[in-house]
């Protein structure tokens, strides 16, 4: 197997520009961790996002927002007063060495400030600006407020998640900010390597609505095919395969359908399959005409087991069951803990360390990076604007007292 | 015609179902050439080649038979993927490896091949052989557990949301390995895992937890870490029909407040600041609640948009289809199928300035590209063509 010998980068050669808030700002995370140099600019006093919990010691405080870490792992902070001509000069001159802008303003924003597309590739034409909005760059709702409870909702995530009793449910987390991220990043990949061939820059348009309505599997398949409009089913999956059990130490996501002859043996061999054990109940559909007896007797043996049970010997026997984890649970996963997914960063800003997921895939050669901690507000200006744009100290002290960064 | 983003990039795709050929479908729709490996055997439930759901993530692929139970077979997916760019397969870890056709195998025909394999728990660990659909990841991640009411009540996503995620970590991995293979000459491994994926998705949550060594609990529609209020999901009139609205700053609060006639219960003291509207959350959703059930969600929206409000109505899928705002936006793409008819997708959110989707053709039917792929990249004369299929190796 040819392995590289030398410790290289995915991304070593791009540089992006991450002017991101909350709904994109992992975009450029997901790039950074494969050694793309991000520098997020933050405006003076630091990102809105900042002000987004948890936070450390659960005291509010814009440099110690979890949020925040989570989002900006391996980035250079600086800051910038783009609403400043000095600021949007600096800002200029540091797009000529740059690959990528990442932006998530109002649509038009940029543009009022003479740094919409036109204008970059005039400075840069090399340039990929992405714009990450609530509805994207057009049409009738382009100028709408969104955040991730509007996406979801808008996507149609919510109207399938939940119960029929319950309001529909959106998912926990900022989940269309996390896909749109991802989408952003594909888009990304795709238009540099677009760049390689054509020469030129491209702006990359995602919206949000559109990122979490691209999640839905089933949900517009049925609708486009069978005419059916998906609703909310509570604990039993919308094609009856899966079903959430009570056991005796909380709760496990079991098959209805799947081997059943190995599953009535097993109830059988404990005693509590019932009648399930009758020949009528191999029938699919007979099953599924009755499948709230089936729940039923499932509930009553699921009941005398804990869910390590149940989810160890359903799993040597081959069922895809899991136990509903809590997040605690997670962190403690033995299988998590074996392949290193939890590592341990130096905060020594804080005087602490602190245990961050990695990322999810491995490469066989050293070409990502480790979890390194995000950038304090404005932390590399002086680092940034020397090196880039050779600006002395005394230069950098001015401008900050004039607001620029 | 060379001019799509990903032509010349030949992409092997032994994947199933969702997450893997949700991946290989963004790579086709730049215009990779992927081929999928598929088998008479095979091709039931989701792999069933005439079902919307094999349609909608399969279009833009082309399909060749081959029996990999067949040592002959394996031989053929060794010669295929010699003349591949990257090998994709998401079975169980040691499927690929029985067949003779892991990465050290596959590098030895091809030396700078990219190969991700994508499995449930990852290729290595106690877990690796466990089996996992998407919903089985949701649970596992932590997921599930907090997309409910109550920790009493699990609710969790109504659909496999992970698998299109975990397709969207694989697409990103084998782009980034294209860029890597581009600049460097060497191709790289990727051992991917769906679980780890899902994790990723739980944001500062864990960082929570073990900073903070407290229980993050199920919160519903809620969250104690957003800075806003009203934040919530509530009904309007009709049946089934809601609307979220989130008010960040007091300059949303004012507009709210203007927007339903600014009633007297607006301007106690419990509901004068951001912090105030936290505290007593439950009783605004209540009387904001009466106010949404007297209108109809589009119209709320609409009102609230207008005032500067985030707003917006809990879409179905009807809503979706018909949703004028996708429509201007061509979200939807509609493609001709043989034997399916005009059939519609979610296209891509990825929208680039100058898309063009002349070329997009709905998904192939069952070995479709066999001689195609066997006799004109591969090789194959026609009598041995006929001697593979006659036999049910391609088949």
């Amino acid at each position: 197997m040819s392995v590289p010998a030398e410790n290289d980068s995915l991304l070593r050669d791009i540089r992006i520009l991450d002017l991101a808030d909350e709904k994109a700002s992992f975009c450029s995370r997901l790039l950074a961790d494969m050694g793309a140099r991000v520098i997020k600019v933050e405006k003076p006093g630091g990102d809105s996002s900042r002000s987004i919990g948890p936070f450390l010691r659960n005291s509010p405080h814009p440099e110690r927002s979890l949020f925040f870490y989570h989002n900006n792992t391996n980035k250079l902070g600086i800051t910038l007063n783009l609403e400043n001509s000095i600021g949007r000069e600096i800002f200029c001159t540091l797009l000529k060495g740059t690959d990528v802008v990442v932006e998530t303003f109002p649509p038009g924003y940029l543009k009022n400030l003479g740094l919409g597309f036109e204008a970059l590739c005039e400075i840069n034409p090399r340039l990929i600006l992405v714009s990450v909005t609530g509805f994207g760059q057009n049409g009738p709702r382009m100028n709408h407020k969104s955040c991730d409870l509007v996406a979801s909702a808008m996507s149609g995530q919510m109207y399938v998640s939940g119960s029929p009793s319950t309001p529909p449910l959106k998912p926990f987390g900022e989940q269309s900010y996390y896909t749109a991220s991802l989408f952003a990043a594909v888009g990304i990949l795709l238009a540099l390597r677009k760049r390689n061939r054509s020469g030129k820059g491209e702006h990359i348009d995602i919206s949000l609505q559109e990122a979490a309505t691209s999640t839905l599997e089933h949900v517009m398949i049925r609708y486009f095919y069978d005419h059916i409009i998906p609703k909310r089913q509570g604990r039993v999956y919308w094609n009856n395969a899966f079903y959430i059990a009570p056991c005796k130490d909380g709760f496990i996501l079991v098959t209805l359908l799947h081997q059943w002859e190995t599953l009535v043996e097993w109830m059988d061999s404990e005693g509590m399959a019932d009648d399930l054990t009758e020949e009528t109940w191999n029938d699919e559909q007979y099953r599924l005409q009755r499948r709230d007896h089936v729940i039923e007797v499932l509930n009553r043996w699921t009941k005398t087991h804990t869910t390590g049970e149940l989810f160890e010997m359903g799993q040597l026997m081959g069922f895809p069951w899991a136990p509903i984890c809590s997040a605690q649970e997670v962190v403690e996963s033995p299988q998590l803990r074996a392949r290193g997914l939890f590592r341990t960063t130096d905060h020594p800003e804080i005087g602490t360390s602190l245990t961050y997921p990695g990322l999810p895939y491995k490469f066989n050669a050293p070409v990502t990076k480790q979890v390194g901690r995000a950038p304090l507000i404005g932390e590399h200006n002086v680092q940034v604007l020397q090196r880039e744009l050779g600006l002395s100290r005394r230069e950098i002290r001015r401008l900050s007292s004039i607001g620029a960064i | 015609m060379d001019e799509e983003i990903l032509s010349g990039v030949r992409v092997l795709d032994f994947t199933r179902v969702l997450a893997g050929p949700y991946a290989t479908r963004i790579l086709a729709d730049f215009g990779a050439e992927v081929i999928k490996i598929q088998s008479k055997k095979t091709a039931g439930g989701a792999e069933s080649n005439r079902t919307g759901y094999f349609n909608t993530f399969n279009r833009n692929k082309r399909s060749i038979t081959l029996d990999m139970n067949y040592p002959e077979a394996r031989e053929v997916a060794l010669r295929l993927a010699a003349i591949s760019d990257v090998v994709m397969e998401n079975f169980s870890p040691r499927v690929m490896s029985n067949w003779g056709l892991n990465y050290e195998k596959l590098t030895e025909v091809r030396p700078d091949l990219i190969m991700v394999s994508m499995s449930g728990m990852g290729q290595t660990g106690p877990w690796r052989d466990f089996v996992a659909l998407g919903p089985t990841i949701q649970a596992l991640s932590g997921l599930t557990y907090l997309t409910s009411f109550k920790e009493d009540s699990p609710l969790g996503l109504g659909y496999s949301y992970a698998d299109t995620v975990v397709g969207l970590y694989a697409a990103l991995a084998v782009l980034a390995a294209l860029e890597y293979r581009d600049r460097i000459g060497v191709g790289l491994y990727v051992d991917l895992s769906e679980y780890e994926a899902a994790c990723t998705l739980m944001g500062p949550t864990f960082l929570d937890i073990l900073a903070n060594h407290k229980d993050v609990l199920p919160q519903g529609n809620q969250s104690d870490y957003m800075p806003a209020a009203p934040y919530g999901c509530y009904g309007c009139s009709g049946k089934d029909r809601w609307c979220v609205i989130a008010v960040f700053n007091e300059a949303e609060w004012q507009a709210l407040c203007t927007v339903m006639g600014s009633p007297a219960w607006s301007r106690e003291k419990r509901f004068s600041t951001l912090s105030q509207r936290k505290i007593h959350a439950g009783e605004l959703d209540e009387l904001l609640g009466q106010w949404t059930g007297k209108h109809r969600a589009e119209e709320l929206v609409c009102l609230l948009q207008e005032a500067g409000v985030p707003a917006g109505v809990v879409q179905s899928a009807e809503d979706l289809a018909g949703d004028p705002h996708l429509k201007s936006r061509d979200y939807f793409v509609q493609l001709e199928h043989p034997m399916l008819g005009k059939t519609i997708s979610d296209a891509s959110p990825i929208q680039f300035s100058d898309t063009t989707r002349a070329d997009w053709k709905a998904a192939p039917s069952l070995g479709e590209d066999n001689q195609y792929v066997y006799m004109e990249l591969l090789g194959l004369r026609e009598s041995e063509l006929s001697s593979y299929l006659e036999r049910g190796i391609v088949g």
